[in-house]
């Protein structure tokens, strides 16, 4: 790029700057706007006229006034109810009243950097979810476990039932075969740290890797309450403008905000408690059995336990995973403001206990955000949110040292063994797991503490704003620190530590992440005759750092957890750094809103790529056409028609270090050596990039009670980067390359309506399917096997022509060909969403989410098998466990939830009136429960989780003894004052 | 200050400071790069090749003496989290090795990861001024000594699958050469490094762990190439070559049978001896002692004693087929940070009393084995002195006097001689193999090769 290019484009801006003006002849009419629901004014709905570029905001008692001619159609809207249509006559006042929209098609929606579409002009399917779809019938734990059945085209899996967050959202389908998938979040405007951050977990369980920490994605800090809408950009076609991070999708979080009025007081609380899902069961023990599984040396001793146990056994299950932990949460948030300034306080203290004792999620969350508007055409806003969040996740999951998990312990143990302490004693278990589950629990320490800043800060400078003609230049920055002390600590008593030459294991870590992003955009409005043309050229800056400092501690002093006090000192640390920078430009020209055209390009460097300084570039265009709009449009009973296509392409960053060969850190016999890297660099890597074409229809029956939306999308993925593998006998391992490409095509249709509305009651009900498949079309490296714990087991195959979630594993076919036995991702899912409203005031929601195939492979039973407590260990188990192949364990994991269910009473205004007086203005009571029921031929805990978290996108799946996944019932208390 | 001025004022920044931005590259906070010895690299800079070199050739030990230990029955691996090093190393319910087989990738890259470290020391050596002709001759005599032995032990678990032995291209391996060739190939590579050590000067320019005390000069090095050669050649059934280069070695039939180089461990950020276990501790992963080692003892044989650790209460392993149960364990360490040696004067004086009886040298061979059943507090030898004989007398110390060493023995012995019906698989309902398959990424790198 050079200086030429960057003066060609500022003159091309630049002649757009030619304010227009054209005066119009007015008349004063004022009115007022009011909601059908409960009567209450709308303060900020807009008013427009038709044909004409007038419009103003309903003020904070609900009136407006605006100047038209006599005759002028005026157009009342509000996000989230039906948009109105009146004829002004004369200068007369005039009322209106609008009604809830389900569908909401005149409410804004964010799709870009900086800026909003019309959701009736959106060229995609671009998912909102409102504050009430999102927390209104039950109060999530993270907000990503609220998303659950909103999205179509998302694949939500819970990695662990352990509170506190590891949920992994795949959209459209797999878009990386390295790393993780996840969606870009933006919150406010701020690059949201997502990261699943390791804490040495795995270290002191020999669990392997820190993907195997079992450690909550840091989206689990943000407070639900605060949100008051999500967009979801499922597609390279919808998330364009976010170029080269946005393969994944993006997820816009927007927070709510004061409004201009009354201030307004809101006090929630939610008390209640969960309990385990399903308890999985164990296999019986007798004297027979006994003799056939433990070796003759040890049979006398193992038939005198059984007989001095008199036949009592014990639960093991019940007895880790039977807690009933209490929930609460208290939130308070005062909101309001005046003409120029308007603003939002809210605190929020969440606790919420697992179902395995000492552990849990706590939660305290500030947060204040601020608008104000200096003068007619600068405004600003600031949102400031402090987070602090506590969890103790226990120990679940995969071990390789004795006695590191609950599960494991569990699974090799004989239901005759009293675990119970006697006078604070834990018995020694005798079995091969080595660890008392009771000492483990009780004695072990998993805690991760976070505190966390997320700032941003917005200007918007309209340095022109007439009828026809706008500018604005919109600045955005925004911080998301984030500092994670983690504490990791087996005490030197517990008894698998007993048999370590170094008794007791601490590690203390510290890592702190700073996200920061800068961003500036011109904004240019302009009509011409009936054509809005809309152009924005803008710049992105995004850093990213992350400092990690471990110290492990082993051969402890007595109850001590400090690095000090241990034998056995040693620390490691890291740090990385990554810099983007890109440009935006895009021009959207909206003809009468009945054809809508976009077309836009970003050009994106990082210094992740091979080359920190080249620009790629990520075009996208969309148009659509609302036939509804058109005058030849004469059907009543369509009310709405549109016909949408949009194309895009987005990039997907080299993971952090692909570019360097590094020479790594050894120390023996007191000297420091270099080893080469087993993974070779690539001074040429290249982001991996998506193209995306999506096809879509929205149609609106009978006023838009009705509400169609279907869409069929086809994403290319070119340039994967891959690890080729070279042949082992080089003594490395991988290089980076960009060998290949996916594609994932897919259908996503909605049906929303109101299938019943009348005197009393109404019925609201939404579906959602959708469908995706995907496949390699081109591998340029050796065919492979990747993930899990290798083919005896089950695995994933990377192979051309396969769908990259191809499960095969033993027998062997043929030499490095082994047998297929399925795919980890789902035929379908399905949702399907229900509201009543009845009696003035009561309301009953109900949310099933429906996921039809998709295999997980079950290590778990593979486990207890080896162990001899599977529940059918008597009947199967041993043929299992003599003929050990992955056909055992790659199992269906389809599943129907009732993921959110909520029946609550607002109490009517009259009877607050009379009972309370002015003080109260709204009191809603009610009951909700999250997953209460769950169907699932799967025969472990659950069957979405994943051993291995989100770390990658083709590696999940996996049951491990996971933590249990819980259901969660709360009585919900809300009154706003 | 007026509306357009302030616009202009922005507008005008704002522009020109995008225009200035420039990503530099960043360059790897955390580790140096590998440009940076590829040429004039510093003698600090190869000291740290060398002393990675030594950390690297460790990396092969653990899973070649846990795997191959398991193939030829000198240990069982109890590991309750996982059955795999039941089910599948023994062999048991009709397993076989396959291209990935489980739990043996170490002992394949482990040693190949040492030979390219070797590799890149010896070019960086040969690109840089900051060492003299006799000096570099000492850093490459040390790293070919290294990868002979290295390469010894894909050679043995592959075996007539072949290796490649000229790998120093990652995009250009070599064809796969057989066992024999291999053999060959190693000896060339081990007879280029002793030479380069007798031409290397009295003092070596580099520094080793206190692993090769008595050996870091380049003469001791040079004995310890030959004790590697020697056992090459017996490998090789090349009975006087072993015999050659058992004289250059630091083979020593009065001498103390346990001298030889070892690989050192300690506390963090060294890491641990692998082969340590607490004593009579409750372990659910360990290498037990297979219990025919015990039944097969001779009496009074104080290997027994030295070796093997009488636990009070037996090591059962109830994954896998039938269940198992050793009451012995591991009693060579005596701390989590003892040196493990990986070739010793007992080793070497096994190889001469075989290589002595193979060429007919009887007395040799009697006197050599019964310096070993001295050493064992056992009485001399008084079998029958046909080859056949004393070549199963010779296997039957090897047993004992190399148990659950290394780069694993039995099995590899028990195969030179066809003797592997001999090793006991009945108590574990087992096979024994003959040799591990061409790991899935050697296939697939000729698959890709040939179909590009």
């Amino acid at each position: 790029m050079n200086r030429q290019f960057y003066k060609l484009a500022l003159s091309v801006i630049f002649t757009f700057l030619i304010p227009m003006v054209i005066l119009a002849q007015d008349t004063p009419v004022t009115g007022l706007v009011k909601s059908v629901t409960d009567g209450s004014v709308i303060p900020g709905a807009t008013v427009s006229a038709k044909n004409q570029h007038i419009s103003t905001l309903t003020d904070v008692n609900g009136y407006f006034k605006i100047n038209v001619p006599s005759g002028t159609v005026l157009t009342i809207s509000y996000i989230g109810y039906l948009s109105q249509n009146v004829t002004v006559s004369g200068s007369s006042p005039i009322n209106v009243v609008l009604q809830e929209n389900i569908n909401a098609l005149n409410e804004v929606v964010v799709t870009g950097l900086a800026s909003g579409i019309k959701r009736s002009n959106l060229a995609n399917a671009v998912t909102s979810i409102s504050a009430k779809e999102l927390t209104g019938t039950a109060p999530p734990q993270t907000v990503d476990n609220a998303l659950y059945g909103k999205i179509p085209g998302a694949q939500i899996r819970a990695n662990s039932g352990a509170p506190g967050g590891g949920i992994s959202i795949l959209l459209r389908g797999v878009s990386t075969l390295q790393g993780s998938s996840q969606p870009l979040y933006i919150i406010d405007g701020v690059y949201l740290n997502n990261n699943t951050l390791s804490t040495g977990r795995s270290s002191v369980t020999g669990a392997g890797a820190s993907s195997q920490d079992d450690s909550g994605n840091r989206l689990a800090d943000i407070n639900a309450d605060d949100i008051d809408k999500i967009e979801v950009l499922k597609g390279a076609s919808a998330s364009a403008i976010y170029g080269t991070r946005a393969n994944a999708g993006v997820i816009i979080i927007t927070t709510k905000k004061g409004k201009a009025g009354k201030t307004k007081v809101s006090f929630g609380q939610d008390l209640g408690f969960s309990t385990i899902q399903k308890y999985v069961g164990s296999a019986s023990w007798d004297t027979t059995k006994i003799k056939q599984f433990f070796p003759a040396s040890r049979q006398a001793l193992e038939l005198q336990r059984y007989a001095d146990a008199g036949g009592k056994v014990y639960d093991y299950e019940k007895i880790l995973y039977g807690e009933k932990p209490l929930i609460t949460n208290t939130h308070l948030n005062i909101s309001g403001g005046g003409d120029k300034t308007t603003f939002y306080v809210s605190g929020d203290v969440s606790r919420e206990g697992g179902i395995i004792k000492h552990t849990g999620f706590d939660r305290n969350s500030l947060r204040l955000n601020l608008d104000h508007k200096l003068n007619k055409w600068i405004d600003f806003s600031v949102n400031s949110n402090y987070l602090n969040t506590n969890s103790d996740r226990g120990f679940t999951g995969n071990e390789n040292n004795a006695g590191g998990t609950l599960g494991y312990i569990i699974g090799y143990l004989p239901n005759y063994y009293n675990p119970n302490p006697v006078n604070g004693i834990y018995p020694d278990n005798p079995y091969s797991e080595n660890q008392n589950p009771l000492a483990l629990r009780d004695k072990a320490i998993n805690n991760v503490k976070i505190n966390r800043f997320i700032e941003s800060a917005t200007a918007n400078l309209r340095f022109i704003q007439t009828e026809h003609t706008s500018l604005k230049l919109s600045l955005q920055g925004g911080v998301d620190y984030l500092n994670q002390k983690s504490k990791e600590y087996f005490p030197e008593d517990l008894q698998a530590q007993r048999s370590t030459a170094n008794p007791g294991n601490v590690i203390l870590g510290t890592e702190s992440d700073i996200n920061t992003n800068l961003q500036g955009f011109l904004i240019y409005g302009q009509d011409v005759n009936k054509t809005h043309f809309t152009t924005q050229v803008g710049v992105v800056a995004l850093q990213t750092q992350v400092n990690t400092l471990f110290g492990q501690g082993r051969g402890l002093v007595a109850s001590q957890q400090s690095l000090a006090q241990a034998s056995v000192q040693s620390v490691t640390q890291s740090s990385q750094i990554v810099k983007d920078l890109g440009w935006v430009g895009q021009e959207e020209i909206n003809f009468d809103d009945k054809i809508i055209g976009t077309v836009g390009l970003r050009l994106d460097k990082s210094t992740l790529n091979g080359d920190a300084n080249h620009f790629y570039a990520f075009p996208k265009a969309s148009v659509a056409i609302n036939l509804t709009k058109f005058d030849f449009w004469k059907s009543e009973t369509i009310s709405q028609f549109k016909l949408r296509t949009a194309y895009g392409q987005t990039g997907g960053l080299p993971p952090y270090g692909s570019i360097y060969s590094s020479l790594s850190p050894v120390i023996t016999g007191g000297l420091i050596g270099s080893v080469i890297s087993s993974t070779v660099g690539n001074p040429d890597i290249r982001p991996e990039r998506a193209g995306e074409l999506e096809l879509g229809a929205d149609i609106g029956f009978f006023k838009d009670r009705l509400v169609f939306e279907g869409t069929y999308y086809n994403k290319h993925v070119n340039d994967l980067i891959q690890d080729l593998t070279l042949a082992g006998s080089t003594g490395l391992s991988t290089e980076k390359v960009n060998a290949a490409s996916l594609v994932n095509r897919g259908v996503e249709v909605s049906l929303t309506g109101i299938p019943f509305s009348g005197q009393g009651f109404t019925w609201t009900s939404r579906i959602l399917f959708s469908r995706n498949t995907s496949k390699i079309t081109k591998l340029d490296v050796p065919s492979y096997t990747t993930g899990v714990y290798g083919v005896s087991y089950g695995t994933y195959l990377i192979k051309e022509g396969y769908s990259p979630t191809t499960i095969v594993g033993t027998p062997q076919i043929s030499p490095g060909i082994y047998t297929v036995y399925g795919n980890s991702q789902p035929e379908f899912q399905s949702s399907w969403y229900n509201d009543f409203s009845f009696l003035n005031g009561f309301s009953l929601t109900a949310l099933w989410d429906w996921k039809k195939g998709g295999k997980i492979l079950n290590i778990t039973e593979y486990n207890t098998d080896n162990g001899g407590t599977t529940p059918d260990f008597n009947t199967n188990g041993a043929a299992r466990k003599n003929n050990p192949t992955a056909a055992n364990y790659v199992q269906d994991a389809s599943y129907v939830k009732l993921r959110e269910v909520g029946f609550s009473y607002n109490f009517s205004k009259n009877f607050l009136h009379r009972v309370l007086g002015n003080v109260v203005q709204q009191v809603r009571v009610g009951l909700s429960a999250t997953n209460l029921l769950n169907f699932s031929p799967y025969k472990g805990y659950s069957p979405e989780v994943s051993n291995f978290g989100s770390a990658s996108a083709i590696n999940s799946g996996t049951d491990l003894f996971q933590y249990p996944p819980s259901k969660r019932l709360l009585f919900n208390l809300k009154v706003d004052f | 200050m007026n509306k357009q001025n302030i616009s202009k004022i922005i507008i005008y920044s704002g522009l020109v400071f995008t225009l200035s931005c420039k990503l530099e590259a960043i360059t790897d906070p955390n580790n140096p790069s590998i440009t940076s010895i590829t040429s004039n690299a510093t003698i600090g800079q190869l000291q740290n090749l060398v002393t990675g070199l030594e950390a690297t050739s460790k990396n092969y030990l653990s899973t070649s003496a846990n795997a191959f230990g398991t193939f030829g029955r000198e240990i069982w691996f109890f590991n309750s989290a996982d059955s795999r090093n039941i089910q599948y190393w023994l062999g048991q319910a009709q397993v076989i090795p396959d291209a990935t087989f489980y739990g043996v990738g170490g002992a394949y890259t482990g040693p190949y990861g040492a030979i390219k470290q070797a590799n890149v020391l010896v070019s960086a050596v040969n690109n840089t001024s900051s060492v003299t002709a006799e000096q570099k001759n000492a850093y490459i005599g040390f790293a070919k000594t290294i990868q002979g032995y290295q390469y010894l032990v894909p050679a043995n678990s592959q075996y007539q699958n072949g290796i490649r032995i000229d790998v120093s291209d990652p995009l250009n391996p070599g064809k796969f050469v057989g066992y024999d060739d291999a053999l060959k190939a190693i000896k060339v590579i081990l007879d280029d490094g002793y030479a380069a050590l007798n031409k290397a000067g009295t003092t070596l320019p580099f520094k080793l762990t206190a692993g090769y005390t008595n050996f870091n000069t380049p003469a001791g090095l040079a004995k310890v190439n030959r004790a590697i050669a020697a056992r090459t050649a017996i490998y090789q059934k090349d009975w006087q070559g072993a015999l050659d280069a058992l004289q250059n070695s630091f083979f020593d039939l009065k001498g103390d049978i346990n001298s030889g180089p070892a690989h050192v461990y300690g506390g963090p950020p060294e890491s641990y001896n692998p082969l340590y276990y607490v004593l009579n501790a409750s372990l659910s992963s360990a290498p037990v002692v297979h219990p025919s080692l015990i039944t097969d003892a001779l009496p009074g044989d104080s290997r027994v004693k030295t070796k093997f650790f009488f636990r009070t209460a037996p090591l059962v392993n109830t994954v896998g087929k039938v269940p198992l149960s050793s009451q012995y364990q591991d009693n060579r360490w005596a701390t989590n940070t003892a040196p493990i040696k990986y070739i010793r004067n007992e080793e070497l004086i096994l190889i001469y009393a075989e290589a002595s009886a193979q060429l007919g040298h009887t007395d040799d061979a009697v006197g050599a084995i019964n310096t070993i059943r001295k050493a064992a507090s056992l009485p001399d030898y008084t079998g029958a002195e046909d080859l056949n004989s004393l070549i199963t007398e010779i296997l039957f110390q090897r047993r004992y006097s190399l148990w659950f060493e290394p780069a694993g023995h039995r099995w590899i012995d028990a195969r030179r001689y066809n003797r592997l019906n001999e090793i006991p698989v009945a108590a574990d309902a087992g096979a024994v193999f003959t040799q591990l398959a061409t790991p899935t990424s050697e296939i697939n790198w000729d698959n890709f090769i040939n179909g590009k």
